[in-house]
């Protein structure tokens, strides 16, 4: 029984993952930045939604600002530091290392105004739990569930299906051509991080109603999306997504033979087996 | 007297551990946020081999720089092969992973307690007790250090290392092997951190977690990077302002619950604005 809880579990966090997997993915491929701030964002997104429900705002409404914040963030992010460090044409290290900064910066933030400890985030129904076939279940993770599927469903559904995910695929395959058609690159590229940052905002929301907030917590989950997206291949919505859950599911497992604290020793190696043996990932895209 | 021996061999140690991230960093162009975690590993080597007298100082130090020359060996030959990007990925994952180690093997490491009582480095017999004695030590090391790190970067050596981050392309078509350059440049930054993090070590007499986390990784950053890449006088400067900043700030009056991440917030703060305005920083290159 415990085994069944711990592959739900698994699911669980992966289908969240895989969210933070597609939402850099999105990122990486189409403005290659390896932006690590993205963790900053998604921790961000939490803080607000507590902020906001503990004054009293609706769950929903409070989901609704947090996604709506994290979405001017990450345009701001874009618009204020990126694309000043491409008029200065910086190296790909220069913009590496002021997202860095932007990342500590975000996170410093947090922890200065609501104290580096972890904060309980609790909505009235998040606790509430269902008893399926002797599995225990809360509200948020069926919750995080359906908006895992929602999320992978909706970003392939709008990647191949809209005019606006067409734009973005075409700008990420050639630039500079997409710069000479009228594609207008630089307003996509604002476009995507803002989209991606919404995303990432959603289990931003989720994940800590189950475990809690706290300041730091953004680069673990950004270290395991970015193995998922490699391990699945760059430039793959479903690789990165299926591989995400893939990877939470063997941590989770893995905690019947490792102790919870080594479960990123668990994350690393699956990173080194797939970086030794298969280092394009199991679904490259063409 | 005292207050200032000590700001200066923590800086000290701290420009070896600059050297090592500028070599990395500013000349290959490598981006690492992992460097903490071999200066972590050196500082923990040096602590374990001389508390139970198992070796003394100067053999005990030369096993740290070469675990640390060893462990970046690892840790870059597999990624660098694939790209850069993935060496993004193994060093936060190394960095976190060397955290995880050092906090929960609590045998080895004293867990999130740390390890008190490191004896002061003995050099063939000669006891190191006083500050201004480790201040000579320090000294002498960081001397050599700079001269190692001088000489290797006039030498074609260091020329090729340059020529890397330049135009890998280029390099590679003149047929010189850009792995091994690569890989035996981030050893050479994995043996200077390694030392320095056992100078840290016998210096301080205690180590824990906290100084070889994340958190210092980005200070070391910045250290590089408001000194200024792949100079040497970047390299020294840089410590030196940082490690000031602290005894500023403690002027200002901040409660201590959110000193840490106050500092933090001014590193992040730092990297940004020298990336945006100065990318030399204050005595370097062009990063």
């Amino acid at each position: 029984m415990i085994l069944l809880q711990l592959l739900i579990n698994g699911l669980v966090t992966g289908c969240a993952l895989g969210v933070v997997a597609i939402s850099f993915s999105l990122v990486y491929s189409t403005i290659k930045i390896f932006h690590v701030a993205h963790a900053g964002v998604y921790t961000l997104a939490g803080y607000i939604a507590w902020s906001l429900s503990t004054r009293g705002v609706p769950s929903l409404l409070a989901f609704a600002g947090a996604i709506a914040f994290c979405a001017l963030v990450g345009a701001g992010i874009q618009q204020f530091l990126y694309r000043q460090l491409e008029r200065r044409r910086a190296s790909h290290l220069v913009v590496l290392i002021a997202s860095l900064g932007m990342l500590a910066v975000i996170q410093n933030l947090i922890a200065g105004i609501y104290t580096p400890n972890i904060l309980q985030f609790q909505i009235g129904w998040s606790q509430t739990t269902l008893r399926v076939a002797g599995v225990l279940l809360s509200y948020t993770q069926l919750l995080t569930v359906a908006m895992g599927i929602a999320a992978y469903l909706g970003m392939m559904f709008f990647a191949h299906r809209t005019a606006l995910g067409k734009r973005i695929r075409a700008v990420a395959s050639n630039p500079f051509l997409a710069d000479i058609t009228r594609l207008e690159p630089k307003r996509v590229y604002v476009i995507v991080i803002a989209i991606a940052s919404a995303v990432v905002a959603l289990p931003g929301v989720l994940v800590p109603l189950d475990f809690g907030l706290q300041p730091y917590s953004g680069v673990n989950a950004l270290l395991t999306a970015t193995i998922a997206m490699i391990a699945g291949g760059i430039g793959s919505i479903s690789g990165a997504f299926f591989l995400a859950i893939g990877i939470a599911v063997v941590q989770n497992l893995s905690l019947l033979v490792i102790p919870g604290e080594w479960s990123i020793g668990v994350t690393f190696f699956i990173f080194v087996i797939f970086m030794l043996f298969r280092p394009t990932g199991l679904f490259t895209a063409r | 007297m005292d207050f200032w021996y000590t700001y200066i061999v923590l800086a000290e140690i701290y420009v070896l551990l600059g050297l090592s991230t500028n070599l990395l960093v500013g000349i290959v162009g490598i981006f690492s946020v992992s460097q903490a975690a071999v200066f972590g590993v050196g500082a923990y080597i040096v602590a374990a081999a001389t508390m139970n007298d198992t070796l003394s100082f100067v053999p005990a130090l030369l096993i740290a720089s070469a675990c640390g020359l060893a462990l970046n060996v690892l840790v870059t030959l597999p990624s660098l092969r694939v790209s850069g990007d993935y060496f993004v990925v193994t060093s936060f994952g190394i960095q976190l992973l060397a955290t995880a180690i050092f906090t929960n093997w609590t045998e080895g490491t004293g867990g999130a307690n740390g390890l008190p009582g490191i004896p002061p480095p003995d050099i063939f017999g000669l006891a190191v007790t006083e500050t201004r004695q480790f201040l000579v030590l320090s000294s002498v090391l960081l001397s050599l250090g700079c001269l190692a790190f001088w000489l290797a970067m006039r030498a074609p050596y260091g020329r090729l290392l340059r020529a890397i981050r330049e135009d890998e392309l280029a390099v590679a078509a003149a047929g010189k092997n850009i792995l091994f350059a690569k890989v035996s440049a981030a050893a050479l930054a994995g043996a200077f951190a390694g030392s320095a993090g056992g100078l840290y070590g016998s210096f301080l007499s205690f180590v824990d977690p906290s100084s070889f986390d994340l958190d210092a990784s980005i200070l070391l950053l910045t250290m590089v990077v408001v000194g200024g890449a792949r100079t040497l006088t970047g390299s020294i400067i840089g410590p030196f302002v940082l490690l000031a900043l602290p005894q500023l700030l403690a002027l200002v009056d901040i409660p201590t619950t959110i000193a840490a991440a106050s500092r933090q917030l001014i590193y992040g703060v730092l990297l940004i604005a020298f990336m945006l305005f100065r990318p030399q920083g204050l005595a370097g290159e062009k990063l």
